[in-house]
């Protein structure tokens, strides 16, 4: 009982100690996207998001600028009003209660004002949600196929070449700095390769589980579902390698099978196409199964919309 | 209630009571019982090297028991203690209806199951691929050649089904005239009502299982015969459940239990029943007719 | 029943049943309550215990204390189920809802005294079910069910062939039937048992926040019990329901999942909304702002958060169409949420306000729920949810809502009662620290994960990209101190009963009006033999 007694005063200060860290956590929540960082992969102490290569991711981005004011605000509103509580309305400070139990006028503020917020929010939220099903005029179309624990990818357009991702192990090829040069968990043998600036279509399926086609830098992520043919797209506008990794709990190896795709020049692409061609033309992918070939052939008459 | 000399109030406090835990442990037992007999099936191993279907026969048994003492002792508590005051009455009214409530959310979602595949067959805006190569795109599926042969139709509905559907409106009009016979003291009519409805209830147990036999489609394999087995067996087993609510019901009107002012585990009972019958006449309606198709059988 | 008819018939006010007729026998409210607290703690224990599992695992890159990442996937599984199943509900549901429920509207005990206890024992059971899945097998060659706690097959049918899920489904239906038989309960009790002049619109909210939760579980959870038998079939039958290859869909697994699985995040809010009314307007001394529109409320939070499950699928192939109505469906929860935070301030505003333990926690709970709540109007925006989904960052929000709200409304209504339970006090210097270190443990260990899921670490990995490594060790860093203060949390309740402070039937003063404070601490067997009257 003594100890409650004491209580009030000693917290006033106290919270004006929580008030302050957590403004300042939220406030470098705000900074974010202003700290980028690498290209197509996280960096060390990273607290925004990767840099946007596509329309859409930078959307993403903006939008998101946009959310994050409006979050901090709401929250700094409330931790504001509670610290002034604690400040003015502690036991010290005001021994008697009010007795106020009723304010039309307020509570109708506090229902409306949020409702304002959120339909406010909702106008950028619906035209990105619009762009991003807005399917542009594909210039080159592949399909991945999820597996447990690799990807296949297919380009039906140029002769149904298709072609196996695995990660790369730590031990597969191994200079300084991760498997072949590249990052530790999200190395890969074979990239997907796309020309910079063109329109890609992709048609994501699984052949087991579950899984999911993701790189954050597109702002491109689809569940792969088996029996489901899904349809995403992006187009690239900035020429460099990006990673992602499988977004949907798949089992043992679900941590290891990243996605990496390559966005070349128009040039550089041809010229990956015709040794590709040759190297992967005859080679069926493992994870290749019956049904396959089924799920390809009626894959343009599905849409998305 | 050995205590109401104490109560100031009309609520009935239940003395400590050894069923429950009795109940949970017969539902561990089931549990791990039912386990290992799905784990035996098409030789299996088992778990933990025992096979079977015994574990889960004693497990099931034990709930029986369970259920067996426990109403029993309810039971003895309305009639012996007197406990159901009018307020208790009320408290076990509100406990059937939230019951069933569960129960037609149960049913929700086989529906949602049905209609999931039902009215989205075809590869459409999801991208259903391979739904589209098993159903050919039609509701009901069309047979095709990548089906496994587990598809080969679908029952006429103006046949079975409909003699089915007959059987449970009549039986609901069979109870409603116990109901009636009860609340005018008319211990006759009542059992004669019930008796009926018993007799409804296992000729649509009887029906139910010759078209079973009949299907041309199956449990496993293709989804036709997944959804329809699973809504219409669940619904059977709450058939069998609610028939052998009436029976007890029965034996407790030919025993005098029920008087026109006291008869909640009657009322309860057709409820029950009336809830069947409607989820039947839901599945009539959506799985037999809309979804018939071109009978194939009969 | 015969056999007990005779010990019981001398039976007074604070004559109890013996050991094995009182514990497992119970057909008391308070003494169920009490089981399940214990039970909660017992489950807290050991999702404590998985989540460290989790965290040393992630402290740095590579593998660390798994040597197949299978493992690291068994131990959050479990860790979600449990902390879920198993400690969350039983303590603000099963727990706090019996032992103050039938206090906080003058009834004797609940309506249905049997029920309750085997509502209460089928938890025990189903518990075990589940730790026996950890040890048998799951996926082939391997132990224990990898499926996320959100089970979705073809993962958990094709991808798991050993008995492992078997035991993980056949434990949630016995927790489900557990929930479905206490909703029945406490809907019963609520309507029915409330002592003359307690009409609905005087019951506590701590009362209403239960009957809402009681509706949300009796019409979710047999949803939920609908899709694991499917699942169960389609492992063991050779049904096709999330089978493409028989023209099932896995997808729909995944709505009928979240059409119970968003209503239960609610479930494991709204009973700590309760809490929070009762503790804030106890320590403002002022009667709760805006009673009426505080209980429609969470009645229109139950009733919305029925018809926006889909906001969990956005990435798996809905519609356009689907998604944009979600989008809105889901938005629609802020206003009412919106509404409860405001009027808990406004509940102190003006009033002379005290902070010990339970008001620190639910203070906390304020800021700290709306932390994680407005990372969910974030998350709400599918164009957004593009970029979090599967990532950390979803696991930040739901941990700010749940480990951090949830579980800071689970302390405060402890501490808050625990006096009236035990008739003891604790100690509030060890309450404080016991606060102040849970409060820095959970912010270290959740706030990090906003920044890494951004970067794209995704959730359910055992492993993640080197880059990844600051943030990372930062969070287990925060998981230690959560464990630490745990360790106060235990300490703190020992010594509170080998000190026996007595506490006094009302330890609070003015601003406790709810009628648990009216009877002895702890108080008498049967409180309220005879029911009390309210204006
Ligand atoms: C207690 C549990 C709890 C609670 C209360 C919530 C509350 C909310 N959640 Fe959360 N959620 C979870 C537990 C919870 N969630 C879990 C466990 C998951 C992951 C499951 C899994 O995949 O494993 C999840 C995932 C999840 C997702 C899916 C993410 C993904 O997987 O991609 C989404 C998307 O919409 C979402 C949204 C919301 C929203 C909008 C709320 C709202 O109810 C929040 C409302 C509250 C506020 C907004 C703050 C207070 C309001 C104001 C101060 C008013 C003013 C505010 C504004 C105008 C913005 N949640
Ligand atoms: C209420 C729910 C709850 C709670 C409290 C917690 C608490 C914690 N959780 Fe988590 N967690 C989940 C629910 C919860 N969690 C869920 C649903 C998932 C998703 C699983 C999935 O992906 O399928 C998850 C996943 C999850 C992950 C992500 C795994 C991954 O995807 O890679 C991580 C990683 O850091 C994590 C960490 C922690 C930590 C460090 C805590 C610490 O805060 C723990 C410290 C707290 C305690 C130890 C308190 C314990 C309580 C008691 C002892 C009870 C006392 C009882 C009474 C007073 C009656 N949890
Ligand atoms: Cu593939 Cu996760
Ligand atoms: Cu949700």
């Amino acid at each position: 009982m003594r100890n409650r007694l004491k209580g009030g005063q000693q917290n006033s200060a106290v919270f004006k100690g929580i008030g302050s860290i957590l403004a300042s956590a939220v406030f470098s929540l705000m900074l974010i996207g202003v700290a980028h960082a690498g290209n197509g992969q996280p960096s060390p102490w990273q607290i925004g998001f990767q840099e946007p290569v596509t329309v859409i991711a930078r959307q993403i981005e903006s939008f998101h600028d946009f959310l994050m004011i409006v979050i901090t605000l709401v929250t700094l509103f409330v931790m504001g009003l509670l610290a002034y509580i604690i400040l003015k309305f502690n036991e010290k400070a005001n021994p008697v209660p009010s007795k106020t139990t009723h304010n039309t006028a307020i509570e109708v503020i506090w229902t409306i004002v949020p409702i304002l917020i959120l339909l406010v929010i909702c106008i950028p939220s619906f035209r990105l949600l619009f762009a991003q099903y807005t399917f542009p005029k594909a210039d080159l179309v592949i399909k991945a196929t999820g597996n447990q624990w690799y990807w296949s990818y297919e380009y039906p357009d140029q002769g149904g070449m298709s072609f196996d991702q695995l990660m790369l192990r730590d031990d597969d090829n191994n200079p300084i700095g991760g498997p072949d040069g590249q990052p530790r968990v999200l190395a890969v043998d074979n990239f997907v390769v796309v020309p910079v600036n063109k329109n890609v279509e992709l048609l994501i399926t699984a052949s087991d589980v579950i899984h999911n086609w993701t790189i954050p830098a597109f702002g491109v992520k689809v569940d792969a579902v088996p029996g489901r043919v899904v349809r995403a797209w992006f187009n690239a506008d900035t020429i460099g390698t990006y990673y992602g990794q499988c977004s949907e709990l798949c089992g043992k190896d679900h941590a290891y099978m990243p996605i990496g795709v390559k966005v070349m020049s128009e040039a550089d692409y041809g010229t990956w196409l015709a040794k590709a061609k040759k190297e992967y033309a005859s080679s069926e992918p493992v994870g290749k199964k019956s049904g396959d070939t089924q799920l390809a052939a009626s894959v343009n008459a599905s849409t998305n919309r | 209630m050995s205590n109401s000399e104490l109560k100031h109030h009309d609520y009935h406090l239940i003395d400590p009571s050894p069923w429950p835990i009795l109940g949970a442990a017969s539902a561990f037992t089931t549990a791990v019982g039912a386990i290992i007999w799905m784990k035996s099936l098409d030789d299996g191993d088992g778990v933990f090297g025992v096979t079977g279907w015994l574990p889960f026969a004693i497990g099931f048994t034990m709930i029986l028991v369970t259920m067996f003492v426990w109403w029993r002792d309810v039971i003895k508590e309305a009639r012996v203690d007197k406990a159901l005051t009018p307020v208790v009455q009320i408290h076990l009214r509100y406990g059937m209806i939230m019951f069933i409530m569960s129960e037609v959310m149960f049913f929700v979602a086989w529906f949602w199951a049905y209609f999931d595949v039902a009215l989205f067959p075809g590869a459409g805006v999801m991208g259903f691929e391979a739904r589209e190569a098993i159903t050919g795109g039609h509701w009901p599926p069309m047979v095709t050649e990548t089906d496994g042969g587990y598809f080969k139709g679908t029952f006429d509905p103006w046949h079975l089904p409909l003699l089915n559907t007959i059987i449970l409106l009549t039986s609901g009009a069979t109870v409603t005239y116990a109901h009636h016979a009860l609340l005018k003291d008319d211990r006759k009519g009542l059992i004669i009502g019930l008796l009926l409805t018993v007799i409804l209830g296992v000729s649509f147990t009887v029906f139910q299982a010759i078209e079973y036999m009949d299907a041309p489609f199956t449990f496993g394999g293709h989804i036709y015969g997944s959804t329809f087995f699973m809504a219409t067996g669940f619904h059977g087993l709450h058939v069998i459940i609610g028939t052998i609510f009436l029976a007890v019901c029965l034996v407790r009107a030919i025993k005098g239990h029920f008087t026109p002012q006291q008869h909640f585990g009657f009322e309860a009972a057709a409820w029950y029943w009336h809830f069947v019958d409607v989820v039947w006449l839901f599945l009539f309606v959506a799985v037999y007719v809309w979804g018939a198709g071109t009978p194939v059988t009969h | 029943m015969s056999t007990q008819a005779h010990a019981a018939d001398h039976h007074d006010h604070d004559h109890k049943p013996g050991f094995v007729k009182r514990w497992l026998f119970s057909t008391n409210h308070k003494d169920i309550g009490t089981l399940y607290l214990i039970f909660a703690m017992v489950g807290g224990t050991i999702g404590g215990f998985l989540s460290m599992g989790i965290r040393a695992e992630l402290a740095e890159p590579g593998m660390q204390i798994f040597s197949n990442p299978h493992m690291f996937n068994v131990f959050s599984t479990a860790h979600g189920l449990i902390m879920i199943f198993f400690m969350i509900m039983p303590s603000l549901f099963g727990g706090f809802g019996n032992w103050f429920v039938p206090l906080m509207i003058g009834a004797p005990d609940m309506a249905f005294p049997r029920l309750n206890n085997v509502s209460f024992w089928l938890m025990p059971p189903a518990l075990t079910l589940l730790i026996i899945s950890l040890f048998v097998e799951g996926p082939s060659g391997m132990n224990g069910a990898g499926v996320g706690w959100t089970v979705y097959p073809p993962h958990s049918t094709s991808g798991h062939p050993g008995p492992a899920v078997d035991f993980a489904i056949l434990a949630l239906h016995l927790a489900g039937a557990s929930s479905i038989l206490s909703s029945i309960n406490f809907i019963t009790t609520i309507f029915n048992m409330r002592t003359p002049g307690m009409t609905l619109h005087k019951m506590p909210l701590f009362v209403w926040s239960m009957l809402v939760t009681a509706f949300l579980l009796l019409l979710a959870m047999p949803v939920l019990a609908g899709a694991i038998t499917m699942l169960l079939t389609d492992r063991n039958f050779g049904t096709t329901f999330f089978d493409p290859a028989g023209g099932g869909d896995p997808v729909l697994f995944q709505h009928l999942f979240w059409f119970f699985g968003h209503p239960e995040v609610y479930v494991i809010i709204l009973p700590g909304f309760g809490i929070v009314s009762q503790v804030i307007s106890t320590f403002s001394k002022k009667p709760v702002f805006g009673y009426l529109p505080m209980a429609y409320a969470m009645v229109a939070i139950g009733a919305v958060g029925f018809v926006v499950w889909a906001h969990h699928m956005y990435t798996a192939g809905l519609s356009l169409d689907t998604q944009a109505y979600f989008l809105a469906a889901t938005m629609v929860i802020a206003v009412p949420t919106g509404i409860k935070i405001f009027s808990w301030i406004a509940t102190m505003w003006g009033g002379s306000v005290r902070f010990p333990t339970p008001m620190l926690f639910a203070i906390g709970f304020i800021v700290l729920f709306t932390l994680g709540g407005v990372t969910g109007v974030v998350l709400a925006n599918p164009g957004i949810d593009r970029a979090f989904h599967d990532t950390v960052y979803v696991v930040a929000h739901f941990h700010y809502t749940m480990s951090i709200g949830a579980l800071f409304t689970l302390f405060s209504g402890w501490y808050y009662w625990f006096p009236k339970m035990t008739g003891y006090m604790y100690n509030e210097t060890l309450g404080k620290i016991h606060f102040w270190m849970l409060f820095i443990g959970v912010n270290v260990t959740f706030f990090p994960q906003h920044f890494s899921g951004m970067a794209g670490m995704a959730r359910r990995q055992a492993d993640y990209p080197d880059a990844l490594a600051g943030w990372n060790m930062i969070s287990t860093i925060g998981a230690w101190i959560s464990i630490a203060a745990m360790a106060v949390f235990f300490f703190a309740m020992a010594l509170a009963f080998v000190r026996k402070q007595k506490a006094g039937d009302n330890p609070w003063g003015v601003g406790a009006t709810t009628l648990e404070w009216t009877v002895s601490s702890p108080p008498a067997f049967h409180a309220f033999e005879k029911l009390p009257k309210v204006k």
